[in-house]
């Protein structure tokens, strides 16, 4: 395995972001409502760039012009499942470093396509499959619920979108809130995986404790325990793991979440993980309780 | 998606993948294509591995004695899996065993064969270092380089065969959207007198990507034509939802929406002692107004006949949850077969506007998903109280 470039996932208030595809439905809405979460949306993407800025927002035909014009250097791409390829190639050209793709049901055969490409350009991609990244308080690249967003301690690193919104509620909730929030999403082949935040992570200053919330399917919890060493993090991480009691060869929802014979299974990923000396938790609840304690906290 | 053998060889055949003559037989004996004369294999079809330990391969000496057994294989579960159907093929007798599969190495963004001389029912128990690894990129120059690759380090007799094979293979991995082909075994016949490789593919496991279906027109029309084969992809493919049967007598029908925290809710309710009937990754964010897909969903839940109460949980990132409520209601008003109370659990954008709405009907809303659970659970109580209540 060649080492993948280093993430650059540190985005706060004042970096230039832009939203391809910002013209479509999901577009217009979560352009506005990113820059009221404080995101710096300087510039939309679209074939229509001619009907004019989405609420102020001002909208180019391609991302060259967009990136010249802004300085843009992030990207998140609400297009549909199969315009993803060919509009990260077209940001990649343009000079963009860091990449989301929240959108559901990409080939992954095109998601082979896209992280060659990403990786020999030494950009970042998030996705694909996920509500997005969040640094709260600075900046929101997707559509994570704001209920469930807060500055805290807590990083948390996701397969799941809606099992991370419930978690994030909860961690807010019991007063805590997030230092981060990278949804890596449900895909089997994506641009992040989990092992590949462990050393950003392990440096992240305002990340006292990691929510590591993941399902049955795959090895990235297996990778991850190992990366936990291999970068030194030591601080400590609480897992929760979705789908314990699903059944074997049947695909529950994401593409990723299918196991094979022992391969997999919350089993396996139960036990790589708490050898690497992280809790494993059987319930939300649980998984809140273990982060408040390891804070040294009381949950509100 | 995960293809019965006979389906996985019939999408292999046209790269040139040669293999047995054999045909489909159903459990009633209805036979799908041609019988071959015998001997004959015959064997059961279900999604998942170990199916030669567990009996479901089995030897006829003749056509009649083949459906017998057919028959019999399909009467119960092999191994705790279904059995589909049963494919009866031609029997092929003093073969060497070789394995060979191509899979995507999803952390290294890359493909995978894998080859050993050594083939046959458990490659995972096999010697590790009989098993030989080449990565390749994901195309099929590069796949059928590593192809010839991984044969040159495997013994002289099979590298012609385990080459020929491979080519057709990488053509089919990359035409396919596949993400593992696994020939295991690839026979290698011995013998010839001619110059050119026999090698049959005895078994064929084959996993596509159920993303790719709109560009898959073979898949695509297999997955309508056999929708009772693959009801979770055909459910996919024609309502753009997932959906699964968890458990048959479970009480709890699930309305909910993302795949990990369904996942996590039914992980949870099981660990409480309560029995979820399905799971449902909705994808409210698709619904786009219509209430159809809701509609569709409430009606498959009428199979569960122990159904007693359906619990609606969603946690909405895009959805608004006032839309979300007016859509449900009316979802249920054309379900009047489904009556069973609602618990519902809504957090999210409207969440104000889905209490007065719901609330209007009687629907009483949750804001914590530990509430919500305890409601279902006096649901559960006072149904098997009433009178026609679960026994």
């Amino acid at each position: 395995m060649s080492p993948r470039p280093a993430l650059s996932l540190s985005v706060d208030r004042h970096t230039p972001v832009l939203v391809q595809g910002i013209t479509g439905r999901a577009g217009q809405r979560h352009a506005c409502m990113m820059r009221d979460a404080g995101t710096a949306i300087v510039a939309g993407v679209s074939a229509r760039a001619a009907s004019g800025p989405v609420d102020g927002i001002p909208v180019f035909a391609d991302c060259a012009s967009a990136v010249a014009a802004t300085g843009a250097v992030a990207s998140v791409l609400l297009v549909g499942a199969m315009q993803v390829l060919p509009a990260v190639t077209e940001a990649l050209v343009a000079g963009i470093r860091l990449l989301v793709t929240p959108t559901e049901g990409v080939p992954v055969h095109d998601a082979v396509e896209i992280r060659r490409r990403v990786d020999a350009e030494g950009a970042t991609w998030i996705g694909a499959s996920t509500p997005g990244m969040a640094i709260p308080g600075e900046a929101k690249l997707g559509f994570l619920p704001d209920v469930s967003l807060a500055p805290g301690p807590v990083a948390m690193a996701s397969k799941s979108g809606t099992l991370s919104y419930e978690a994030g509620f909860r961690l807010v909730q019991a007063g805590l809130g997030q230092s981060a929030w990278i949804g890596v999403g449900g895909d089997l082949v994506k641009g992040t995986r989990f092992a590949d935040l462990a050393p950003w992570l392990a440096r992240h200053g305002r990340t006292e404790a990691v929510l590591l919330v993941g399902e049955i399917g795959g090895n990235e919890e297996e990778e991850f325990a190992q990366a936990i060493t291999a970068s030194r993090l030591d601080k400590p991480v609480v897992a929760l793991i979705a789908g314990r009691t699903a059944p074997d060869g049947v695909s529950m929802g994401h593409a990723g979440a299918l196991t094979w014979g022992s391969f997999g299974t919350w089993e396996a990923k139960q036990a790589a993980l708490a050898a690497a000396g992280v809790q494993v938790c059987a319930t939300i609840d649980e998984a809140v309780h273990a982060l408040a304690r390891a804070l040294g906290k009381t949950p509100a | 998606m995960f293809l019965f053998e006979h389906d996985a060889k019939a999408l292999l055949e046209p790269f040139g993948v040669r293999i047995p003559a054999g045909c489909w037989v159903d459990a009633a004996g209805l036979v799908d294509g041609v019988l071959p004369a015998g001997p004959l294999i015959v064997k059961a079809q279900v999604a998942g591995g170990g199916r030669g330990k567990a009996g479901g391969v089995r030897r006829a000496a003749d056509a009649a004695r083949a459906m017998d057994i057919a028959r019999a294989l399909q009467a119960s579960p092999l191994g705790g899996l279904v059995v589909a159907g049963c494919r009866v093929e031609q029997a092929l007798d003093g073969a060497r065993e070789v394995y060979l599969s191509i899979t995507l190495d999803a952390s290294n963004a890359q493909v995978q064969v894998l080859a050993s001389d050594q083939g046959g029912v458990d490659i995972e128990c096999a010697n590790a270092a009989a098993l030989v690894r080449e990565p390749a990129p994901l195309d099929a120059t590069s796949i059928a380089e590593a192809v010839r690759r991984a044969a040159g380090r495997l013994s002289p007799g099979n590298r012609e065969a385990v080459m020929a094979a491979g080519e057709c293979l990488a053509a089919a991995f990359v035409a396919l959207d596949a993400q593992l082909i696994e020939i295991n075994p690839l026979f290698v016949l011995p013998g010839t007198d001619d110059a050119a490789p026999r090698w049959v593919a005895a078994d064929a496991k084959l996993i596509t990507d159920d993303n790719a279906l709109y560009r898959q027109p073979a898949m695509s029309a297999l997955v309508e034509r056999a929708a009772d084969r693959y009801p979770e992809a055909a459910r996919k493919w024609q309502h753009g939802c997932d959906y699964v049967v968890v458990d048959p007598a479970g009480e709890i029908a699930l309305l909910t929406t993302g795949a990990g925290l369904s996942m996590m809710l039914i992980d949870e309710l099981r660990a409480q002692d309560l029995r979820p009937y399905n799971f449902l990754d909705v994808r409210t964010g698709g619904l786009r107004g219509d209430p159809q897909r809701l509609v569709d969903v409430l009606g498959w839940m009428r199979e569960g006949t122990q159904v007693r109460v359906l619990l609606v949980n969603i946690f909405a990132g895009i959805t608004h949850l006032g839309e979300f409520s007016r859509l449900l209601l009316q979802a249920l008003d054309a379900v009047p077969a489904l009556r069973v109370p609602v618990v519902a659990r809504l957090a999210g954008p409207g969440f104000d506007e889905a209490v007065a709405v719901l609330g209007a009907r009687g629907v009483k809303v949750e804001t914590d998903l530990g509430h919500a659970i305890a409601s279902v659970r006096m649901e559960l109580a006072r149904a098997s109280a009433a009178p026609g209540g679960a026994t």
